[in-house]
């Protein structure tokens, strides 16, 4: 099974349009099936942010068979989990179960992906549910700070919102619009179903064709997405909660596309710098020298866009200004002084080695292969990582990091008792602050220029006790 | 092909001279293999003043040896290609690495140096105390109900220490010593309190003359201390209510129940199933689906993760926006009443006791769950074995013994409830700091 070579996973097109891929895994009796659609949160129309969403667990929540009860009776009388979310650039209805249950958990499947009717009170309930939990998720400075900083970064790129979309914005969704959204965007061409077990895969094939073969539709032509512009100079936003005991700090810029060929030097000059764990520069000064944070992290998201490249963690208040103060040196000798060869090698050794960890369950299997079909990478990209890693240099990584590190170009955002640490922030450049009951009137970020409007704003603020005004 | 009723875990157990228990099973499917060391010491080990020491430690094996330097242990486990981490529980405290199946010998060569030569100084102690305690912010104070629930556990034992958090109380965090530390250290980190557990690609006789090479020579300890505290019957509801700044009302309740070597905690697997497991489930259903609670949800963890003394089953439900607590907790109640009146189907009890066989096996999709599910087992029941009885337990239990169960166990006299009271940040600031 390992190392996963490209003949292994078993692809075919039918004359639809539709793509079916399967991977045989005979370890234990279960089928991981996934349906990907290639268009995800990144196609919310504006103000409608959140519609992709939730037009996938609509999907879940009643077809021309079976009412919402009925489906996930069905499911779960097998034992099954299943889900319906949408992430950037794609949507995913899985279900993992038994194999010896793959006709039923697909036919189940099958139904929703075709026959969804997008029940009145099926949609107003959802939209409540997701309102309330977006109200209790107010509650999570991390969450907040998170957001914040992606809205900021990508401000101008329909990326700039969470895929669940915000309060305001489910409070405009109406009842046609999941329909709308699913006839505009599911389509034979658009989709793949992937699907990893002890199955057979011509029987895989033969049954799938049976269920989705007929599936005819066209699906709207996709507007080219813009592109984000990265930030120039240094923005900080404080976010004032008085009764916070620990800050909430973020540090973004943006980092490069899925497509990009320095993907992977991207990743281990990430690795030494903040990924790493306690083998990056940041665990290593800020926690374990320090003691500042139980926890500092690098991470970029690379999508169709180049996503945030971001720095988080989190301190007691008073070591808040200590902490920022730390990052922004480390990116200055990152970029600057460059890394150590055995730093290189520890990293390059760390991705080679943990590989076949990471390709170990059907449903890490399935993130994998589903990653490269929805990037348009060759899957000889599983049997040639090791080697494509092998080959980084030094000078690859020094360059990124001198591209990409710019302490002086960044967006800041703290989240915490913003009178302990406001006026010392403020040396570092202008600082912008919000009361945190107020996240939802920030006005939309300035605008880059040759760039449109960013969707509205944050959420509605609820008044003091928590009561939805 | 192979079936569920197929399905077993055959692990070999060897024990050294010096009291250390190995368990190893083979795999050779994937070439990994994980590594992990499983101390019978956790939170319940600890005693008033030195709350939080089994997790605190946890930090400090990480802050070097006589070979290694702080954090150097992890970096050198990556730089093998390996993954690590280490967690503590009320009643264990476990070491772990996956790593290429080749670098086997690294984990145990480095998992025995740090066991006989930690290097403990108060630098370290220091640093780590600090770390510690910002994560007890992160995950319990500024966390929506981590207080609430630390307080559910202080109110629902008076006697036994699942009564303090494994995260341990700030005060205690402050003044644990250096002296504590290797109290701690010599009592709890001795060859004959630890289990071993080896899994995956590797060849059992190699990997046992491993471990005698590294850890052969290790002197075992006087046994730990039992833990004598036992809860006794709780005889009256206890309540009480928290206020913090909070956008939402809500409340978590805690009944006794059993620990896991009692069979008895089958059919309250079962019966949590039914009642808030997926989305047919009555909770699901009842509250969430139509919009009355965020959550609600009965809370309990499938073994080996299930508490080895009695512990507490969860029941917890987070309001919607206008819906008032005390209405949806009664509501709650009433749901749980129906299960003790019988009125469920057999179909549901089916579902249940599918669904929990589906997820066991599902759990055993990576060598590291399959490796803690024996090495758990060990530790909190002496007994790997018992991982093999999961699927015939589940498929034993009846519509009477859940209905039973029911009764026994969710009853009002048995029951504490915390409830969040949301309020100003003024108000807040009057009742002062958290910590």
């Amino acid at each position: 099974m390992f190392p996963l070579q490209p003949k292994d996973i078993k692809k075919i097109r039918l004359s639809n349009g539709l793509t079916i891929m399967g991977l045989e895994y005979h370890k234990l009796p279960l089928a991981h099936i996934t349906l990907m659609i290639k268009r995800g949160a990144e196609r919310d129309p504006e103000g409608k942010e959140g519609l992709a969403d939730l037009t996938a667990e609509m999907l879940t929540l009643g077809t021309e068979h079976r009412d919402s009860q009925r489906l996930a009776l069905e499911m779960e009388k097998l034992g099954a989990r299943y889900s319906a979310s949408s992430g950037w650039d794609a949507s995913f209805l899985e279900a993992l179960g038994l194999s010896e249950d793959f006709k039923a958990l697909t036919e189940l499947l099958g139904d929703m992906l075709l026959r969804p009717i997008f029940a009145q009170h099926e949609m107003k309930q959802s939209q409540q549910r997701r309102i309330s939990r977006l109200i209790q998720q107010r509650d999570q400075a991390e969450v907040i700070a998170d957001e914040m900083i992606v809205q900021y970064l990508l401000t101008g790129t329909p990326y700039a919102h969470p895929t669940y979309g915000t309060i305001s914005s489910l409070q405009e969704m109406r009842e046609e619009d999941p329909k709308s959204f699913y006839l505009r965007h599911y389509c034979p061409k658009d989709t793949v179903v992937l699907a990893i077990g002890d199955l057979n895969f011509e029987e895989v094939r033969e049954h799938i064709k049976g269920l989705l073969g007929e599936w005819k539709s066209e699906g709207a032509s996709n507007d080219p997405l813009p592109t984000p512009v990265r930030p120039h100079g240094r923005r900080i936003i404080v976010v004032n909660r008085p009764d916070l005991t620990q800050s909430q700090i973020r540090l973004g810029s943006l980092g490069i596309e899925r497509r990009d060929d320095r993907y992977i030097p991207f990743k281990v000059m990430n690795y030494i710098f903040g990924g790493g764990g306690f083998s990056s520069r940041l665990m290593q000064r800020v926690r374990a020298e320090k003691g500042y944070t139980y926890g500092i992290t690098s991470s970029f998201k690379a999508s169709h866009i180049a996503g945030p490249f971001v720095i988080s963690t989190f301190t007691p208040t008073a070591n808040t200004i200590s902490v920022i103060e730390e990052i922004l040196k480390l990116m200055e000798e990152f970029a600057n002084g460059g890394i150590k060869t055995q730093e290189l090698e520890e990293a390059k050794n760390y991705f080679i080695g943990s590989f076949p960890l990471k390709l170990e369950t059907p449903g890490q299997m399935a993130r994998e292969i589903l990653e490269l079909e929805l990037y348009d990478i060759p899957f000889d990209y599983l049997s040639r990582y090791q080697e494509a890693v092998k080959g980084v240099t030094l000078e690859e990584i020094n360059n990124l990091a001198r591209s990409y590190l710019h302490p002086e170009d960044l967006i800041i955002v703290v989240v915490g008792r913003a009178e302990d640490f406001l006026e010392p922030l403020r040396n570092w450049g202008e600082v912008e602050l919000i009361e945190y009951s107020e996240v939802t009137r920030v006005p939309p970020p300035s605008t880059p220029p040759n760039t449109h409007l960013p969707p509205g704003g944050h959420t509605v603020s609820p008044s003091p006790g928590g009561v939805l005004e | 092909m192979i079936t569920m009723q197929e399905i077993r875990l055959d692990f070999q157990r060897d024990r050294l001279a010096n009291g250390l228990k190995i368990l190893t099973l083979e795999d050779h499917s994937h070439p990994i293999v994980s590594y992990q060391v499983h101390f019978a010491t956790g939170s319940r080990n600890e005693r008033p003043g030195i709350t939080g020491i089994s997790h605190l430690f946890e930090h400090m094996m990480f802050r070097g040896s006589k070979e290694l330097g702080p954090e150097e242990f992890a970096r050198i486990i990556q730089a093998n290609g390996g993954t690590l981490n280490a967690f503590t529980t009320v009643d264990n405290t476990t070491y772990f690495e996956n790593l290429p199946a080749d670098k086997l010998e690294l984990a145990i060569r480095l998992e025995a140096e740090r066991l006989e030569n930690l290097r403990l100084t108060q630098e370290n102690l220091d640093t780590e105390r600090e770390v510690v305690r910002s994560e007890r912010k992160l995950r319990v104070v500024n966390s929506p109900f981590g207080l609430l629930i630390e307080q559910l556990f202080a109110i629902a034992f008076d006697q036994h220490p699942y009564q303090w958090p494994v995260i341990g109380w700030d005060h205690d965090l402050r003044r644990l010593t250096l002296d504590d530390c290797l109290e701690y250290y010599r009592r709890g980190y001795a060859p004959n309190n630890a289990v071993v557990v080896v899994i995956g690609d590797f060849r059992t006789e190699e990997a046992l003359t491993l471990i005698e090479k590294y850890y052969g020579h290790l002197k075992p300890q006087a046994p730990i201390d039992a833990v004598p505290a036992q809860e006794k019957p709780q005889r009256g509801e206890r309540r009480s209510i928290y206020k913090k700044v909070s956008q939402l009302e809500a409340f978590f309740a805690g009944f006794h129940v059993p620990g896991i070597r009692d069979p008895e905690i089958f059919p309250l697997l079962v019966l949590s199933h039914i009642l808030s497991q997926g989305r047919s489930s009555r909770f699901y259903l009842r509250f969430v689906k139509t919009g009355k609670a965020v959550e609600a949800k009965v809370e309990a963890e499938p073994p080996p993760f299930w508490p080895m003394d009695p512990g507490l089953l969860q029941v917890y439900a987070i309001a919607a926006p206008g819906v008032k607590i005390g209405e949806l907790e009664k509501e709650i109640w009433d749901a749980i009443d129906e299960i003790k009146e019988g009125e469920f189907e057999e179909a549901e009890l089916a579902k249940a006791k599918r669904g929990l066989e589906a997820s066991f096996v599902m759990g055993l999709q990576s060598i590291f769950f399959k490796g803690l599910a024996g090495g758990l087992y060990e530790i909190k029941a002496g007994d790997w074995g018992m991982v093999n009885k999961l699927l015939k337990g589940y498929e034993g239990v009846t519509k009477e013994d859940v209905q039973r169960v029911a009764q026994k166990y969710l009853s009002e006299d048995n029951r504490t409830v915390v409830t969040l009271k949301p309020i100003s940040p003024q108000e807040n600031e009057l009742l002062g700091p958290m910590e």
